[in-house]
């Protein structure tokens, strides 16, 4: 290199302006990087959900335990409504709304 | 929208219309295999688990009761049309229509003094836990709604009057 190259690169680094940065660019920066790194966890949960209910193990698994589950609390509340209204039935026989 | 969003909240519908569509005929079916609305007396077999022998004494009790409970019913009906016609046209409470009254309220405890007669005649006829636990049960039901209004009234629910 030679003493015009020097004087020329001198010049140059003396010409070039630094730009001035905005407030708070730098947490600006890091707020950006976490934002989009929280956003692709988010995805990748919502995702590895997703792609479980598609198993179709897993789908009819649950599936069975939704029905069975309807079944049951089904026939619980079917007895007790039964009941309820055969006990009505008897009150209304011996004990008639006039005089309760 | 997200596509695994859409997935989730499809699969979500799907365990929702199968939880409820099992649960409402499993209700349906279980109510109608139930129900025996011939007899009123099936209440009782089921509730107190009571054997034929006592079904036969208790239905024998209640066959009895039934006709005098009817005829009673059939008098403070009478009574309150009569009060209907009193009460009806006039703007005051006359003696007449206080004399109706009274005798409403007399016909209702008389119908009331033979249902607890009744309720202590049918808990006899049970194995007596079952007698005790039938009558309290039969006067929680009928004399209760009487007290929760009567509570409620006297401010005994929970306020005071301030004197």
């Amino acid at each position: 290199m030679n003493s015009q190259d020097q004087q020329l690169q001198s010049l140059l680094r003396t010409a070039r302006t630094a730009p001035v940065l905005p407030p708070r660019f730098q947490q600006d920066v890091w707020r950006r990087i976490e934002d989009a790194e929280a956003s692709a966890k988010a995805d990748s949960w919502l995702d590895a959900l997703a792609s479980l209910v598609l198993r179709p193990r897993f789908a009819l698994a649950a599936a069975a335990v939704m029905f069975l589950t309807g079944v049951f609390t089904g026939t619980l509340e079917g007895r007790q409504l039964a009941q309820r209204e055969a006990q009505m039935n008897y009150l209304a026989a011996v004990a008639p709304h006039a005089i309760r | 929208m997200n596509r695994s969003l859409v997935i989730l909240i499809g699969a979500l519908a799907l365990g929702a219309a199968i939880f409820a569509g099992s649960f409402f005929c499993a209700r349906h079916t279980t109510m109608s295999c139930c129900e025996q609305p011939a007899d009123d007396l099936n209440w009782l077999r089921l509730e107190f688990h009571l054997s034929d022998a006592d079904m036969a004494r208790i239905r024998e009790l209640h066959e009895g009761y039934l006709p005098k409970c009817a005829e009673l019913c059939a008098k403070i009906a009478a009574a309150k049309r009569e009060l209907e016609t009193i009460v009806g046209t006039g703007t005051n409470l006359t003696a007449e229509a206080q004399a109706k009254l009274d005798e409403i309220a007399g016909l209702r405890a008389q119908c009331q003094a033979q249902m607890l007669e009744h309720f202590v005649a049918v808990s006899r006829a049970m194995p007596p836990e079952q007698g005790r636990r039938y009558l309290a049960e039969m006067k929680k039901l009928t004399l209760g709604e009487h007290e929760q209004m009567e509570h409620s009234m006297s401010g005994e629910t929970g306020h005071e009057h301030q004197h």
